[in-house]
């Protein structure tokens, strides 16, 4: 507790201390002067490095604005306990890299900066962004920032493993039947080979990988109103009934307890079939995989639905003058030839669809073997995740229903029925 | 008269330099004062003040008085944080002092190596505990680990260990035992050699055995120290969570939760820092309790210093 509380405290001081050396404190008024805007984008080696190029262009195209751009002092990870002690101390910068998850208890603070207006702008194109991006950007009707990156879930695989095991490489329209039967003739325990993997550690990761098997299967997460758990009807037993199949019938599912061994275990060839996203793309070919991947498989053959965890830039309202910046650099920033930049750094899919039609686009495909069709599977996230304040502790009472299921703990609809309960708990209280 | 006047000549010169003695020292302690409130009791403070709202960090939220303390009894997660973080700290404590001894009684002896030894108990106490979670991490995974590997080639079952609901919270003990306990014996290797010399050789002249030497000589000189470490592994067990985060972060099923973890799951997963605060405070008065109880205890029996 000691420990905890100093080093909030120290954040605190740090956020203050590092903000209030003059050198690059960001200023603007209505005088006319140039404005400057501070951005924290959490970012290391040829992401930071690609930004930084991009900071430096604009700011030398723009001589009414000046971007301060840094990491923030931490990862996208930590953005969040960062920039709540600057909101804090009030040394909040304009623009922060913020997960999309986040955003539904973002809105409550008196610091996240209205955007809406300025996005209708013709200029920025708002439509362009993929409607997922949108969607996760937009808050209660309010839009809080732009679209950072977007990815989605894909079944990635090991072809040397396919194979091995004399197994057909997945189909575009392959079933839940196909992907039980690949998984389990996939599995070897003699050699430690999994089919595929789950995380079981009970936090979002457990949680959101689910989603897309319930909407795949007609179910929704809650109510239209947000006000009842729905996931626990017969389209959430048949999904998570699947997965319990598999993984303590067949056992041919990798329990992964703490949500990052699932992919050191893929790049050493224990793993068959890894759901992941683009984000290991440049890992799995440093290490010389020789993989491909293919949509979700489908509960019925109408639809390969994936989930997209898109992020934000987040913007926070300091003055009208720096939150119309802020506007005017994201919307720069977001073009299609400065994207390319950031995205073959980043790994990252493309967050407008102008950018596929871009001259340049052709060469990232060809940076990146097999990204083209996590491209195409953009078309295949049709939801977002529920976008109420409570999510994080719904999400909780998820993954510890799905976990103990694939531990063999809980039967389906017992499970979703408990977490159903805590969750309409939770809903009952406001905010 | 003359003698009231000197008299009343000495006390001022008295008070002032007195006065100076007292500046000199507040200008010596001032900045550590200043430190520790800025850094420790302004927070705390700060985070009372906290866990009387409902704020999710990002905003300040609103005042709600004592319902977050109210709503404590009637979570279950607590009380699994509450029971978890106690069996963790009855599973390391005895061993932690049984086993800190029982090196630091080897390593007093003369023998050839000795500092090559000393270091090998030490390296894991001083390396980075987050380091070595994923470290244990990967030796205790079920499906890859090496010690499942070494069960199976001798003929034991394999384990889930930090995949097992009922083995994970004894195997991150173990770990636990493995990377805290070198400082045990630091400790324990000064306190043997404060034990005098010739009140050991007095009781061996008598005809004591070894065993007899130890039970009653040295355990008696070291008591203080082991009541010192018993209190100070409280407190740190009480705080247990880099281990726990870095190699199950709770899980499964909440097995391994702890109150420190628990706490910064509300504060910074699930946007309910003023709740966190609230559980924050029963940390705190759970450790003050602990403490206050051992100080009395330990004062009785003349072991507190």
């Amino acid at each position: 507790m000691k420990r905890l509380l100093t080093v909030i405290a120290t954040f605190a001081l740090l956020a203050a201390a590092c903000t209030s050396n003059g050198s690059s404190e960001p200023s603007g008024g209505p005088s006319g002067g140039k404005v400057t805007i501070e951005m924290w984008h959490g970012q290391i080696d040829i992401a930071a490095a690609a930004i930084k190029d991009l900071v430096d262009e604009f700011n030398a195209s723009h001589p009414d604005i000046e971007v301060v751009a840094s990491s923030g002092g931490t990862d996208t990870n930590d953005m969040l306990p960062k920039v709540t002690t600057a909101i804090a101390a009030g040394t909040y910068p304009d623009i922060a890299y913020m997960y999309g998850s986040w955003g539904g208890n973002l809105i409550t603070s008196p610091a996240i900066a209205d955007i809406t207006d300025a996005v209708a702008d013709p200029s920025v194109n708002w439509d362009d962004f993929w409607p997922a991006g949108r969607e996760t950007a937009t808050v209660n009707g309010q839009v809080i920032g732009f679209p950072a990156i977007i990815d989605n879930l894909s079944v990635i695989y090991n072809k040397d493993l396919f194979d091995a095991a004399g197994v057909d490489y997945p189909s575009a329209d392959w079933t839940w039947d196909d992907f039980r039967a690949t998984a389990k003739a996939l599995t070897d325990p003699s050699k430690g080979i999994f089919g595929v993997n789950y995380p079981v550690s009970g936090s979002e990761d457990t949680t959101w990988r689910f989603w897309p098997f319930l909407w795949q299967a007609g179910g929704e997460v809650l109510s239209d109103d947000d006000s009842q758990a729905t996931f626990n009807t017969q389209a959430g037993i048949n999904a998570l009934t699947l997965w319990q199949q598999m993984a303590t019938v067949d056992k041919s599912v990798y329990l992964d307890p703490n949500d990052n061994k699932s992919e050191p275990v893929f790049l050493a060839g224990h793993l068959a079939m890894f759901v992941s996203g683009p984000w290991e793309v440049p890992v799995i070919q440093e290490a010389n995989i020789n993989w491909g991947d293919q949509v979700m498989p489908s509960f019925d053959g109408t639809t390969h639905e994936t989930i997209s965890g898109p992020d934000l830039w987040a913007v926070f309202n300091q003055s009208p003058e720096r939150v119309q910046a802020a506007v005017t650099f994201l919307s720069w920033f977001s073009q299609p030839e400065n994207q390319l930049v950031w995205m073959e750094a980043a790994g990252s899919l493309p967050i407008r669809e102008s950018i596929t039609q871009s001259p340049d686009y052709q060469k990232y495909l060809d940076a990146y073997p097999g990204i083209g069709a996590m491209v195409d599977n953009l078309g295949n996230a049709l939801h977002v995740r529920p976008a109420v304040t409570q999510y994080p502790r719904i999400s909780k009472a998820m993954g510890d229903a799905i976990a103990s299921v694939l531990l063999g703990e809980a039967q389906p609809a017992d499970a979703l029925n408990a977490a159903a309960e805590q969750t309409n708990a939770l809903l009952a209280v406001p905010g | 008269m003359a003698q009231a006047a000197l008299s009343a000549d000495n006390r001022a010169v008295e008070r002032r330099r007195r006065l100076g003695d007292n500046l000199a020292g507040w200008g010596f302690a001032g900045p550590a004062i200043l430190l520790i409130l800025g850094l420790s009791f302004i927070p705390i403070g700060w985070s009372f003040l906290l866990s009387l709202t409902n704020s999710n960090l990002v905003s300040s939220g609103r005042f709600i008085g004592f319902d977050n303390y109210k709503a404590l009894v009637h979570d279950p997660l607590l009380a699994k944080a509450f029971k978890n973080t106690v069996i963790f700290t009855a599973l390391y404590l005895p061993a932690g002092l049984v086993g800190g001894l029982a090196v630091a009684m080897m390593l007093s002896r003369r023998i050839k190596m000795i500092g090559f030894y000393r270091t090998c108990f030490l390296v894991p106490f001083i390396a980075a505990s987050a380091a070595e979670g994923l470290l244990m991490g990967f030796i205790f995974d079920p499906d890859f680990g090496i010690v499942n590997s070494v069960f199976q080639r001798v003929g034991i079952p394999r384990q889930g260990f930090i995949q097992s609901p009922g083995q994970a919270l004894v195997v991150l003990a173990v770990v636990y035992f493995w990377t805290q306990f070198g400082f045990n014996v630091v400790i324990y290797m000064a306190a043997l050699q404060e034990v005098p010399p010739d009140v050991i050789e007095a009781a061996e002249i008598d005809g004591a055995s070894k065993w007899n030497v130890f039970r009653h000589v040295t355990l008696p000189t070291i008591r203080p120290v082991t009541y010192f470490l018993m209190v100070w592994g409280v407190i740190e067990t009480f705080q247990f969570f880099d281990l726990v985060y870095t190699t199950t972060k709770g899980g499964p099923l909440n097995s391994t939760i702890t109150l420190v973890l628990y706490i910064w799951e509300l504060a910074f997963t699930f946007f309910t820092a003023g709740y966190g605060a609230a559980v924050a405070y029963v940390l705190f008065f759970a450790s003050l309790f602990v403490i206050v109880v051992g100080l009395l205890y330990g004062r009785r029996r003349g072991l507190a210093v």
